[in-house]
Order: C-alpha cells, then sequence, then structure tokens
C-alpha cells in the first residue's frame, strides 16, 4: 500500500489548447495527498479549484501530468477503467447534490452499489446503514424534492460512502446551505474522517474550514501558493 | 436495471403511452393484415386437401380466384384418350351473388353424385339425411356452414337461380371450407339451371398414385388449352401468391410501424435531454459507457415492448373483424403464435433501433460538462 492516497505530478490544464481562447488553468502542479487526511482547496473564483477536484477525481483529463489514484497510474486509463475507479475508489458530493429527484433517498445511496452490480438485498441493507448514519433513518421512503438541502446533502453523502470507497470529494458541499446546516455537514465529514479514516477533499469558500482540514491547499493563477 | 428502467419511462407516463400508442398501431396493423395471409393460407391448404392424389385440370390461364375458364365435353375426350386413368369427374361452379374482394353469398357444386367421394372425400360422414343417390335429380346436399348459415334443415328446399331443389342432407363440419360452404348438386341437375354446356374444372384420379405427376405431363401435351396441376404443383403456386400477400400485408404494417418507431426515436432524444444532469451524475458515480447506453436502449425497448403488445391485443381483435368483412366467411383470418411473434419482435427491433441514437449519445456525454450545465 503506497502511502499516498492520491499523488499529482507536474499537472497542467490548458483548455482550448492551441486555439485563440487557450487557457492555461493549472500550470505544472504538484501534490501529495496522505491516507485519512482532511483536505480543503481554496482560491479565488475562477483560480481552478474545480478543475483540479474533476482531475483528481478522474472526471477530468490533465492535459499533462500524471496522476496517481491509490497507486495506479490513471493516464492511460480509458473510459471504462476510469469509470470503475470512480466507482470504486471515490465519493462525490456536489454542491447541487444531485440527487435522482425520482427516486427515493434509499433508491439514490443504492445507485451506486448497483451500478456496481452488488445483490439488491445487501445494497438495501447498507442503504439504510448509511442513511441512519447520517441521520436520516426516519426519511428513507422520502424523495428528493421533499427534503430539505441540509437533508439532500446528507443523502448525498450516503451515496458518496455507498461503495465504501477511500476517497471523499466534495465541490462546495456547504455552498448552498445556510451558516448552521453547512456547520452539520461540515462535523459530518469530520466524523466520517476521524471514525473511519476517509481522505476527505473539499473545495470551499466556507471560512470555517481552517477548523476541519489538516492541510489548505491555497490555489492561485493556477498554481499552488 | 429493469426496474429502473420502467420507473424512468412512468415518469412521463402520457409522452410514454403515447409514443407506445404509435408502435401499437403499427404492430396491430402487422398482426391484423398478417392474420388475412395466415387465414388466405389456410384456406387454400384446405382446399389441397381436397386435391390431394389428383389431377385438377383447368382452361389455361384461368385464375385462381378470379374467373374459371370453360371446359368442354371435347377436352373431356382428349382425356379420356390418355391411359392409366381410373376416374375423370367433371365439376360445375355455380357462384351466387358473386361480390367483388367478398366472394360469392354460396357456391353450388355439380358433380356425379356416383363420383362425389371425390369431392367430399371417402369418409365424410353426414351430419343429418344422406348423399345425393345416382341417377336422382331435383336434390341438394349441404354444407355444414351452409346449412347452419341459412338455418335450413334436411326437408327445406334451397333455390338455385329459378329452380328449388329439396335439402336431402347435410354434411358434417369437415372444417375445409370448400366443402362447409358448398351445396352440392347433380352434375346434370346445375347443367340445366344454370343453362350451360362448359363446366369449369374435371378432376382426374389416376390408376396408380404414383403416375400423377407423368399423367399431368401428358393431358397438357395432349391439348394446348388444358392446364393440369397436381397437388404439388398447385401448392407450389398458392404458396408464392400466399407468401406474396404475406409480404404485402406486412409491408404495410411495416410502414405504419416505422413512424412509430420514429416515436420512439423522439422520445428518447427528449429523455436524454431532460436528463442529461442525471446521466452525468450516473457517469461521475461510475456508471460505464456502456451501462448508460443498455439503460437508454433498455428504456426505449420497454415503450416499444409495451406498444408490441397492446398491438398483438389490437390485432387480434381487428383479425375477428377482418374474417367478418373479408372472403365471405370463408376466410377465417388467425393470428397465429409466428405472426405474434413477428410483430412482438418487430416492435422490439423498433425499440432498440430508434433508442440507438439517442442512447449512444447519452452514454457519450461528458460528466463534466453534464454537471456544470444549470
Ligand atoms: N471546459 C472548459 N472550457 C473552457 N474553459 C473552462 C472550462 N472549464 C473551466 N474553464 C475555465 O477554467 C477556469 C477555472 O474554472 P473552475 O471551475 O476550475 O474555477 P473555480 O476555481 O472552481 O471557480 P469557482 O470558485 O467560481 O467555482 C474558469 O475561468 C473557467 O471559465
Ligand atoms: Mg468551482
Amino acid at each position: 500500500m503506497t502511502k499516498n492516497i492520491i499523488e499529482a505530478m507536474n499537472i497542467n490544464k490548458i483548455f482550448n489548447l492551441g486555439m485563440e481562447n487557450e487557457l492555461h488553468i493549472l500550470k505544472d502542479m504538484n501534490l501529495e495527498i496522505d491516507r485519512g487526511s482532511f483536505i480543503a482547496i481554496v482560491g479565488p473564483s475562477g483560480s481552478g479549484k474545480t478543475t483540479l477536484l474533476d482531475i483528481l477525481g478522474c472526471l477530468l483529463k490533465p492535459t499533462s501530468g500524471e496522476v496517481l489514484i491509490d497507486g495506479v497510474i490513471t493516464n492511460e486509463l480509458n473510459d471504462n477503467e476510469l469509470a470503475h475507479i470512480r466507482r470504486d475508489k471515490i465519493g462525490f458530493v456536489f454542491q447541487q447534490y444531485n440527487l435522482i429527484s425520482s427516486q427515493t433517498a434509499l433508491e439514490n445511496v443504492e445507485l451506486p452499489m448497483r451500478i456496481a452490480g452488488v445483490h439488491r438485498k445487501d445494497s438495501r441493507r447498507r442503504a439504510e446503514k448509511l442513511l441512519r448514519t447520517v441521520g436520516l433513518g426516519e426519511r428513507m421512503y422520502h424523495r428528493p424534492p421533499h427534503l430539505s438541502g441540509g437533508e439532500q446533502q446528507r443523502v448525498a453523502i450516503a451515496r458518496s460512502l455507498a461503495n465504501r470507497p477511500r476517497i471523499i470529494m466534495g465541490d462546495e458541499p456547504t455552498g448552498n446551505l445556510d451558516s448552521k446546516t453547512g456547520k452539520d455537514i461540515l462535523d459530518l465529514l469530520k466524523r466520517l474522517n476521524k471514525e473511519e479514516n476517509y481522505t476527505i477533499i473539499v473545495v470551499t469558500h466556507d471560512l470555517r474550514i481552517k477548523k476541519y482540514a489538516k492541510r489548505i491547499i491555497n490555489l492561485r493563477d493556477g498554481r499552488i501558493i | 436495471m429493469l426496474d429502473l428502467a420502467y420507473k424512468n419511462i412512468m415518469r412521463q407516463r402520457t409522452r410514454t403511452i403515447l409514443t407506445a400508442l404509435g408502435i401499437l398501431i403499427g404492430i396491430g396493423a402487422i398482426v391484423a393484415l398478417g392474420s388475412i395471409a395466415e387465414g388466405i393460407d389456410t384456406m387454400v391448404q384446405s382446399g389441397l386437401e381436397l386435391t390431394a392424389g389428383k389431377i385438377t385440370v383447368m382452361e389455361k390461364d384461368a385464375g385462381f380466384f378470379g374467373v374459371m375458364g370453360e371446359l368442354t365435353d371435347e377436352d373431356m375426350e382428349v382425356i379420356e384418350g390418355i391411359g392409366g386413368i381410373r376416374e375423370i369427374v367433371p365439376m360445375l361452379f355455380y357462384m351466387e351473388n358473386m361480390i367483388p374482394m367478398q366472394g360469392p353469398e354460396w357456391t353450388a357444386i355439380g358433380i356425379d353424385p356416383s363420383k362425389g367421394e371425390y369431392f367430399i372425400g371417402e369418409n365424410a360422414e353426414m351430419e343429418d339425411g344422406r348423399m345425393i343417390e345416382e341417377g336422382e335429380s331435383g336434390v341438394v346436399v349441404l354444407g355444414y356452414t351452409i346449412a347452419n348459415r341459412y338455418n335450413t334443415e334436411v326437408g327445406d328446399f334451397w333455390t338455385i337461380k329459378e329452380d328449388d331443389f329439396e335439402i336431402v342432407g347435410v354434411i358434417e363440419k369437415t372444417d375445409i371450407s370448400d366443402i362447409d360452404t358448398s351445396i352440392i348438386v347433380d352434375f346434370d341437375d346445375l347443367m340445366d339451371v344454370t343453362d350451360s354446356d362448359t363446366y369449369q374444372m374435371i378432376y382426374v384420379i389416376p390408376d396408380d398414385i404414383k403416375d400423377t405427376e407423368r399423367i399431368a405431363e401428358n393431358i397438357e401435351d395432349a391439348s394446348e388449352r388444358l392446364d393440369a396441376m397436381t397437388t404439388k404443383e398447385m401448392a407450389r403456386q398458392a404458396g408464392e401468391i400466399v407468401d406474396q400477400i404475406r409480404i404485402f400485408t406486412f409491408a404495410i404494417g411495416a410502414i405504419a410501424a416505422l413512424v412509430g418507431g420514429l416515436g420512439v426515436m423522439n422520445t428518447m432524444i427528449m429523455a436524454v435531454m431532460e436528463r442529461r444532469r442525471e446521466i452525468g451524475v450516473m457517469k461521475a458515480i461510475g456508471a460505464t459507457n456502456r451501462m448508460v447506453l443498455t439503460q437508454i436502449l433498455t428504456e426505449s425497448a420497454l415503450i416499444s415492448l409495451i406498444g408490441g403488445i397492446g398491438g398483438i391485443i389490437l390485432g387480434v381483435i381487428g383479425s375477428f373483424f377482418v374474417s367478418s368483412i373479408f372472403g365471405g366467411g370463408q376466410i377465417t383470418a388467425v393470428v397465429t403464435p409466428m405472426l405474434a411473434l413477428t410483430g412482438l419482435l418487430f416492435a422490439l427491433l423498433l425499440g432498440v433501433v430508434g433508442g440507438f441514437y439517442p442512447a449512444r449519445k447519452a452514454s457519450k456525454l461528458d460528466p463534466v460538462e453534464a454537471l456544470r450545465y444549470e
């Protein structure tokens, strides 16, 4: 087992490469993330936080450089293999929650397990357990439109844990929540980090993050400062 | 993922039902029209049973369904001159009130009573009464269907042209529509009533069944006018015609169904557009391109299958109507399992083909793009 759950070496991301509107967003970026750490990525709007997170989350390919997830070099993997990495190693939490509105909280949490081909009975039991863990034991059969923002984000966190990934990535997970609810979500992430050793990486503007994160990565003009 | 597919298509219930309806109408047309072809096939096949081991002689180019041509005693003499023949059975047909597309109201068949077995078969039993006897005049025997339809029985009279004939017997149901729907009359009687000196058909029965083909050839060699067909030859010709009818009816239905297929495509394109974000989420959390493709294809196939099953039901209902409209009761349109299966498979095909483009589009969706998109 490698020490670093994520390693990024000489990452560059250039949008519209070779065109007039070329944008060099990430510049020669190097990054090592320890297992079980709690990382916050901060920086002004447009500094490339989401882009960096998407690359670390195998949703976006860097223009150059290498990304290792749990020791696996992801550069040469095809779409299929990248999908499997996302499915098995990474849990995503989004600012807009991105739950499937036609499905109940329980079904939403089951979804990644169904994608992974987990037996229906097992996926149901685990989804129920996860929803209880995030404090939504009483809301399992509600659909997202009938849940508050904070509750929806808890469902999203439960969903991100479904396939027992090692990393949870959140792009402004508290961005749509009021201050109190945002704090609850951060507390929940902290608890998962501490008690179950999940590696947490969040992009955030939330100033309270300093109290939660072990390490803060500050982006400016495509570089870590 | 079938339950997911079902849930997804039911999110837009009305749209799904309307789309399925498009398929339903097309498959309904395939099945209903196809049932006519099957009905014609059954009728023709049962007709062929009648001619097994016989040679059917008609005037050349006399149609299968159309005008039946004219044979004379001279033609009889030509045939008599050929060796190896056991029996020659001239037959006269009289069709009452012939309506194009629907056929006649009923058909009287004139045949020498002593040779009646060659038409109705040796084992035909009487439902009631008796057969016409040799030398007997002024009597008829009815097929089962015709007796029932006109609610007549032994002792009643049947009018052909101006003359009344006493009904002396009703033949038991044979399931051969040519027999069940006919009125059997003495040959000479029917010649007199219809005032004809020609007839339409001669059955030739060979001494030895192995000589059938050879005798048929001899007859054609002996006369320019005559067309001698064995059962084999008739089966081939009839098969060709029925196949053409099958293809034709399928083509009509297929065009209707194709329009339904376009509807499926349209619906799925809309569904993929509406669910862009959701598909992006699925991919972000680990669904492969192939899974997304399968998911969308399953949905479109499901819509089509629902339409297809409805179409088969509609087709079965339609086939009853068709039976009562066409063929004057001669044709019983049937939905064979094969036909139903064809309809279902065609629906499935439309679903998969129609769903392929949107499914492919969905599978290629870039999750980052889809998630950024508000
Ligand atoms: N697909 C793309 N094509 C072109 N430019 C892009 C693309 N994606 C992102 N960008 C640009 O890259 C820059 C960084 O975007 P990114 O979303 O990473 O910023 P961010 O730090 O997350 O900002 P915010 O705090 O506002 O979310 C922006 O200027 C954005 O316009
Ligand atoms: Mg961002």
